[in-house]
């Protein structure tokens, strides 16, 4: 299994997808930056303290990568689809299911390590720029970032999860663009954030949106051995 | 008689509607299989369901003696195959396209790499990435590709699409290497019946998804016959002086002018001679043979033909 996901990252360059995740990375904080500068000249009572600014950060990441999740999904399966090298997939002596299975897995791995290195390295340079600016009336303490760990890792295990969803839509018809779409879409959903609250603090919501993504993902295979290519 | 390939009852049927029926096929072991049918007979569907792509709505086939399975996954190791057309990862290069394809396969050994690019005449072209070959290219390309791993089987479709008369003759002659020299089994098809008939120990061919006939090539060469034809003034007298004067019992009357003499001792000297000699006037003489396409056109109209 390891084996067929080190030829699946050689076949699709996912190392290139990294140097993107970095790309990303810089964008989210420009993005940061760029809500703090506006938030302060209009006075909103936005980024008041770590706590909120450390939650919007996590809530941009995981939107950032789940939208990052779909651009792969098109890229590992439904392109494969799409032009037909599933047919060249498909003729080599490896167990169909498994192939997917580790399509998924590289996937679900990419997208949750990029969710915690990108929570932790945005936050990492936001905070150290705004501590010296003293903007804030608070002080970024151990236990607050104690307490973000188990968030943040378990936000990023639902959000993993949850990115596996546009790849019902995009094998539908093989289409690339529906699989970006309705990434965008899912992220607009769960990850917008109105006066501090997001649908994501629901719990019961990022739990079922997970394990819909979970039972997506397993639907898309499940009878792929019957399949006519 | 070991057969590499056997179908039995083979069907598929797609919508409702059956593209491949009752399809019985006999490849044997270290020969030339030629699969000829016009274009949608259900040559590629025959194709996608013996490497396992696409499944059969009815029947089995045995590949190496073996009853396909949904989990027949071993026995692609065995397999080099083209289906439909060449299709790459355009992204990547040439020799990246055969090493990654030596890994899934669970072959090793790279350095066959550049002995396969010289066998379909693709030297330097290592370092190219695929999206920049033309269509000839890629089709070397996936014949290497579907040789490098020595198969003991290679299935076809339609492999000279693209290319030019030469390449079309390097690549006949490389196919009838691999089977000689290798042992290799190869079934490849066309709708091209030349290609075909310089190509195949056996021939079967497919028309509207059945397999009307599968023949050798011995068998068909056999039965084609060479024949004179002479156009004369008076058909019956000409006739009757080849009988009385020449021994010849073997022709046949076409109509008052024309004559067909399927005797081989007849010679066009003697004949043109024994002719004039009694007043019989010669509009023309030659010798023709009638050709496999006129015994395939005939099959694939609907006509009967014992081969």
């Amino acid at each position: 299994m390891l084996n067929l996901m080190r030829l699946e990252m050689k076949k699709f360059h996912v190392g290139s997808y990294i140097k993107r995740a970095i790309f990303a990375n810089f964008v989210i904080l420009a993005i940061m930056f760029m809500l703090l500068f506006i938030t302060k000249i209009e006075g909103d009572a936005v980024f008041e303290n770590y706590q909120t600014v450390l939650s919007i950060i996590d809530s941009t990441v995981r939107a950032v990568f789940i939208i990052f999740a779909s651009a792969l999904i098109a890229k590992l399966i439904i392109s494969e689809f799409k032009y037909k090298t599933i047919t060249l997939a498909f003729m080599y002596p490896i167990n169909r299911k498994k192939l997917m299975a580790s399509k998924l897995a590289i996937i679900v791995l990419f997208t949750f390590s990029a969710i915690i290195v990108s929570n932790v390295f945005v936050s990492a340079v936001f905070c150290t720029i705004i501590s010296n600016l003293h903007l804030f009336s608070d002080t970024l303490t151990i236990s607050l970032i104690i307490q973000r760990i188990p968030i943040v890792i378990m936000n990023a295990i639902a959000a993993s999860c949850i990115a596996l969803i546009p790849l019902y839509f995009g094998m539908r018809k093989y289409s690339i663009p529906v699989t970006i779409i309705s990434s965008i879409f899912i992220v607009s959903v769960v990850s917008s954030n109105t006066g501090n609250f997001s649908l994501n603090d629901i719990i019961f919501i990022p739990i079922a949106l997970a394990i819909i993504g979970i039972s997506v993902a397993y639907a898309s295979f499940r009878k792929i051995e019957k399949m006519d290519i | 008689m070991t057969y590499i390939v056997k179908t039995n009852q083979l069907t598929k049927v797609f919508d409702g509607k059956e593209v491949v029926s009752a399809v019985n096929m006999h490849v044997k072991k270290g020969e030339i299989y030629g699969f000829l049918g016009p274009n949608g007979a259900g040559k590629t569907t025959v194709m996608k369901m013996l490497t396992n792509l696409t499944k059969p709505t009815s029947g089995d086939i045995e590949v190496f003696g073996q009853k396909l399975t949904d989990q027949s996954y071993e026995v692609l190791k065995r397999l080099g195959t083209i289906i439909e057309y060449p299709i790459f990862y355009e992204d990547l290069t040439a020799k990246e396209t055969l090493e990654l394809h030596c890994e899934y396969m669970g072959y090793y050994d790279k350095k066959g790499i550049s002995h396969v690019l010289d066998l379909v005449k693709l030297t330097n072209t290592e370092e190219k990435r695929v999206k920049d070959f033309s269509l000839g290219m890629k089709q070397r390309l996936g014949i290497a590709r579907a040789i490098i791993t020595k198969p003991e089987l290679l299935i076809l479709d339609e492999p000279i699409n693209g290319l030019d008369p030469v390449g079309i003759k390097e690549i006949r002659e490389l196919f009838k290497m691999l089977c000689k020299e290798y042992g290799i089994t190869l079934i490849v098809s066309s709708h091209i019946l030349g290609e075909i008939e310089q190509l195949a120990d056996t021939i079967g061919v497919i028309k509207n998804g059945r397999l009307i006939t599968e023949v050798s090539m011995e068998a068909v060469n056999r039965s084609q016959v060479d024949y004179i034809e002479v156009i004369v003034n008076d058909g019956k007298k000409a006739a009757l002086i080849l009988e009385s004067t020449l021994n010849i019992t073997n022709f046949k009357l076409i109509d008052d002018n024309c004559i067909r003499i399927y005797e081989s001792t007849a010679s066009q000297k003697v004949l043109s001679k024994t002719l004039i000699e009694h007043d019989i006037e010669i509009e023309g003489i030659s010798k023709k043979s009638s050709s496999l396409e006129d015994y395939f056109l005939k099959l694939i109209n609907g006509g009967v033909v014992n081969a």
